[in-house]
């Protein structure tokens, strides 16, 4: 990291992925640092890329810590800057700094079966941690990812998806009722009842819309899960990324520096603004 | 460091130290008491009130330019840090709640990660209080804070007003250098004249001001009534300006902007500039979803972070009672009114 | 002489007669020597209303600005609001009537006359009384004001301590109003319309120029004077938004479209568009109530601003704002004597 923080250093786009296309299109970036400024990065930690003349916006990195030649980034486009990081071709250059929040405590979940539970863009805040659990799966029990979007072409990360299968077991939905459609069909909350996960020894991670994300927890807890057992991701408008600029927080804690991972336990005692 | 000051010596004083550094003081210009910059020769008269604008415009400018950045069509980006110039800088006439108010800026700014805009101004300005013999305004409450009339917490140097001489104190190395510096124009202290500058402190310590209950009491208070209608009530005549938190020696919420100066080739400046809880879009997600989205819900944010989330962050409240936010609302939305109320104190 | 007890009572009637959602008045501040704003709805309360020179706000900013929180409600309270009016805030009213920007039926205007008198500058009282605080002021009639400080009460003579919009105000009560109180009083004989305006005119272009930089170089952009303006009711200011208005529908294009027409950052430029431009959208529609330039932290002269722009609307075009809401807007209007020698 740079010795001022707010300084950004430069990497090179090397990969983009169109995920989904539309007017919320989400497209999965790659990011190589060919001039050194790499960082290592723990599960559920963000950096800030930089556009010059637009703006910086603050993004999970979707990569497990494990993966050291690139930092992979899934964004949704929203708004000034992300419209901008939408329009770059492979080979651009934006600014890069990072790594900010806290992480998941993998260390903690040894031992445990796992349940993920992501919808839309939301499965990239936790891919890093699927991705590093499987690697290691001899140190989990057993892991489930439940991920859903509107429709089929709306499934983020499709053909790791297919890998992801064969070493997990994953449950798929989409929204709407779909010709050809194997999965689920309804919201994520509903997939997760559908199938019931024992809260016996686990742990539960959730990420995507916020409305989900309340209804998920509150599925959870109707399936036995405790509060210490449940994980999520909150975010904020933000600006510095530091802690610094007093516009991120909730309640006592600045999302960037304090988060973006919470347990549902630590998040309660928090205020609710959703 | 004790030592006494002459009054007619003061200009001298400030002639000496303008020689090496720049120095500002009040002065009265435009219907306002503000930080001037005070040209040589010429003297300064400590007889203000308070500023309107806090003393923390010295390390926390209201634009800074963080770097500049430079960007041919299809080659990376060049950038230049800008990190401030670092001519030395002293501060007369600044309030002990503004000095106290510095303590809570340096928590904020080099705790965690370092900001190196604030610290290369900050190890470089000194600040040269001015005790209060009296309240500056009606609206002070500094005592109810934890803090005091002749407090030195951020302060270089205290001076405290008496007789016909300044009791001048150097708290810190950069202030016993300003004063040491000096060293010619100032008297020995005697113990008259410590018994006068105890006298003023314990008869300033006594005068009425505004009163709000402790601060554990108003933090627990804040926590239980988080959800409680009187915000609403409270804040139904705010008109969301920035006036209290602008003039706030604590607030320090900023925004982050690039503003470009050419296009081709893309050359322009990030930008920090002071931005505010009270604005409307503040919190704006580009989702439309603002947590904050009423005059309510920003009234309580204000009023929590400087009494509640502080506390429970750092143990201390940041609000040091200067007053200045009650003084200038434009409806007359006061703190001390606003966190009695709705802590049903 | 207006009797607080008559006010007090109208309050009453239309509280306990379930007429208005609220009284919208005036009551004595924890704050200061001002009194300050306050929702009246229960019975109560109506004792707290007060009135007298320290009454100073132009109370139907608030009809602007609870018509913008009544749309995030699902079930607001349709009924009218009760508005303590003096004549300043009923020509504001009556520029929201002429604009559309609130329905006749939404307010009952409770118009008072400052009876040949008017409001307390604060700073030109600070002046008077070298650092010592008043506690209460009172317009005492035939150019008297009484402030009360801690070492007791002094006379003051109006014109040292009244704001100098009142000094030059033609007509201090409500040209339209439910009810009134107090006397209509037309001759004050203090000052004229626009003579502190016409002073800054009548320097060099250098002297003005080098007058505005001066004071345009202390804004701290804190927004107070566009916030409390009734006028400035726009959702979206175009000159810098702290309120840009973003919901689900909005596109990623249109945010990422969207222009800064001038910057955050407070360099002399930014803050003199900032001024300039919306001295501009008000002209024709201001109508002098001076709140911008009471509520600036840095004592901006706004008003002569606004009021330059006003005396040539009257100039050109004889029009004053706000004094007839069935007038057609200035801006928005013409008649085929106004003026056309710069048409080419």
């Amino acid at each position: 990291m740079n010795a001022n923080v707010y300084l950004p250093a430069l990497a090179r786009i090397a990969g983009i992925e169109e995920e989904t296309r539309g007017a919320r299109a989400i497209k999965t970036f790659r990011v190589e640092f060919p001039e050194g400024g790499n960082f290592d990065h723990a599960c559920g930690q963000c950096a800030m890329l930089s556009l010059f003349g637009k703006g910086e916006v603050m993004i999970s990195i979707a990569s497990a810590p494990a993966v050291k030649d690139y930092k992979q980034f899934s964004i949704m486009k929203s708004g000034r800057v992300t419209t901008a990081l939408h329009d770059l071709k492979v080979g651009d250059i934006i600014g890069i700094r990072g790594p900010y929040g806290n992480q998941f405590p993998l260390e903690q979940w040894k031992g445990r079966d796992l349940i993920f539970v992501g919808g839309g863009v939301g499965l990239a805040p936790i891919w890093p941690v699927i991705q590093t659990a499987v690697a290691n799966a001899e140190d989990y029990g057993k892991i489930t990812v439940f991920y859903g979007a509107r429709s089929s072409r709306d499934i983020m990360y499709k053909a790791d998806f297919e890998d992801l299968a064969r070493k997990a077991i994953v449950q798929l939905s989409v929204d709407a009722a779909e010709d050809g459609w194997q999965g689920y069909t309804g919201f994520v909350p509903a997939n997760l009842m559908d199938k019931a996960p024992s809260p016996n020894n686990a742990i539960a991670i959730t990420c995507g819309p916020p409305i989900m994300i309340k209804f998920v927890i509150q599925n959870l807890q109707k399936l036995g899960f405790t509060d210490e057992q449940i994980y999520t991701t909150i975010e904020n408008k933000m600006k510095c990324g530091v802690g610094k600029c007093g516009r991120c927080n909730v309640g006592k804690d600045y999302v960037c520096v304090k988060g973006p991972v919470y347990s549902w336990a630590e998040l309660k005692t928090l205020p609710q603004e959703y | 460091m004790d030592t006494i000051l002459k009054k007619e010596r003061l200009g001298e004083w400030v002639a000496q130290i303008g020689s090496r550094a720049r120095v500002f003081a009040p002065a009265y210009a435009d219907g306002i008491w503000n930080f001037s910059p005070v040209a040589a020769g010429v003297s300064i008269e400590l007889d203000h009130g308070n500023t309107v604008r806090p003393a923390k415009g010295f390390v926390f400018p209201q634009r800074e330019v963080l770097y500049r950045f430079r960007q041919e069509s299809g080659k990376a980006p060049e950038l230049t840090e800008t990190l401030p110039d670092t001519t030395p800088t002293v501060v007369f006439g600044v309030r002990p709640c503004d000095g106290r108010a510095m303590v809570r800026n340096d928590k904020v700014f080099t705790c965690g990660f370092k900001d190196p805009y604030y610290s290369a101004r900050r190890d470089q300005v000194v600040f040269v209080g001015l005790a209060c013999n009296m309240p500056p305004s009606q609206n002070c409450f500094c005592l109810s804070m934890g803090g005091s009339p002749h407090s030195e917490d951020g302060l270089d140097v205290l001076m405290t007003e008496l007789d016909g001489r300044y009791h001048v104190k150097a708290i810190t190395p950069k202030g016993k250098a300003i004063v040491e510096s000096g060293a010619a124009l100032f008297d020995k202290m005697q113990v008259p004249d410590g018994n006068a500058v105890a006298k003023v402190h314990a008869d300033a310590d006594k005068c009425p001001q505004r009163s709000l209950a402790a601060m554990e009491k108003i933090a627990a208070g804040l926590k239980e009534h988080f959800e409680s209608p009187k915000w609403d009530e409270l804040a139904r005549a705010c008109i969301g300006c920035g006036a209290c938190t602008y003039l706030c020696p604590s607030c320090h919420c900023f925004d982050i902007n690039d503003e470009i100066t050419g296009n081709t080739p893309l050359t322009g400046e990030r930008v920090r500039t002071w931005d505010n809880c009270q604005f409307p879009d503040f919190t704006m997600h580009s989702s439309g979803h603002n947590p904050r989205h009423d005059t309510g819900a920003r009234l309580r944010q204000r009023v929590s972070h400087k009494l509640l989330y502080f506390v429970e962050n750092h143990n201390m409240q940041q609000c040091t009672g200067c007053g200045r936010c009650i003084s200038h609302c434009p409806v007359g939305i006061d703190i001390v009114r606003v966190a009695t109320e709705v802590t049903g104190q | 002489m207006v009797a607080i007890e008559d006010i007090r009572t109208r309050a009453r009637e239309l509280l306990e007669g379930g007429k208005v959602r609220a009284v919208l008045g005036f009551r004595r501040s924890s704050a200061g020597l001002l009194a300050e704003p306050t929702f009246v709805t229960e019975l109560n309360d109506v004792a707290s209303l007060v009135w007298d020179a320290t009454c100073v706000h132009n109370l139907a900013l608030y009809l602007v600005n609870e018509k913008k929180r009544q749309k995030a409600e699902r079930n607001p309270d349709t009924r009218p609001l009760a508005v303590i009016a003096k004549g300043c805030d009923s020509r504001a009213i009556n520029v929201l009537l002429q604009e559309n920007h609130i329905a006749r039926d939404e307010v009952v205007v409770l118009g008072v006359s400052c009876e040949g008198g008017g409001v307390i500058d604060v700073r030109k009282l600070a002046d008077v009384l070298r650092g010592k605080e008043a506690t209460a002021a009172a317009y005492e009639g035939l150019g008297s004001v009484k402030v009360t400080t801690a070492s007791g009460e002094a006379t003051l003579a109006a014109s040292d301590v009244l704001a100098d919009r009142c000094l030059e105000c033609a007509t201090a009560y409500p040209s339209v109003s439910d009810v009134l109180f107090g006397e209509k009083v037309d001759e004050r004989g203090f000052s004229s319309r626009f003579a502190a305006t016409k002073a800054v005119a009548a320097m060099t272009e250098e002297e003005r120029s080098a007058f505005w930089d001066g004071h345009f170089e202390r804004c701290i952009r804190c927004y107070a004077c566009r916030a409390v303006c009734p006028m400035c009711y726009c959702d979206e200011c175009v000159v810098d938004s702290t309120s840009f208005i973003v919901g689900p529908t909005t596109t990623a294009e249109e945010k990422a479209n969207r222009i800064r027409w001038i910057q955050r950052s407070t360099t002399p430029a930014d803050n003199a568009m900032y001024h300039m431009v919306r001295a501009m959208h008000l002209a024709g529609r201001c109508v002098d109530c001076a709140e911008c330039e009471r509520v600036c932290p840095v004592n901006i002269p706004l008003r002569l601003l606004n009021t330059s722009l006003e005396s040539e609307a009257l100039e050109m075009f004889e029009y004053t704002p706000g004094t007839d809401p069935a007038q057609p807007s200035l801006i928005s209007s013409f008649r085929d004597g106004d003026p056309n020698d710069f048409v080419r």
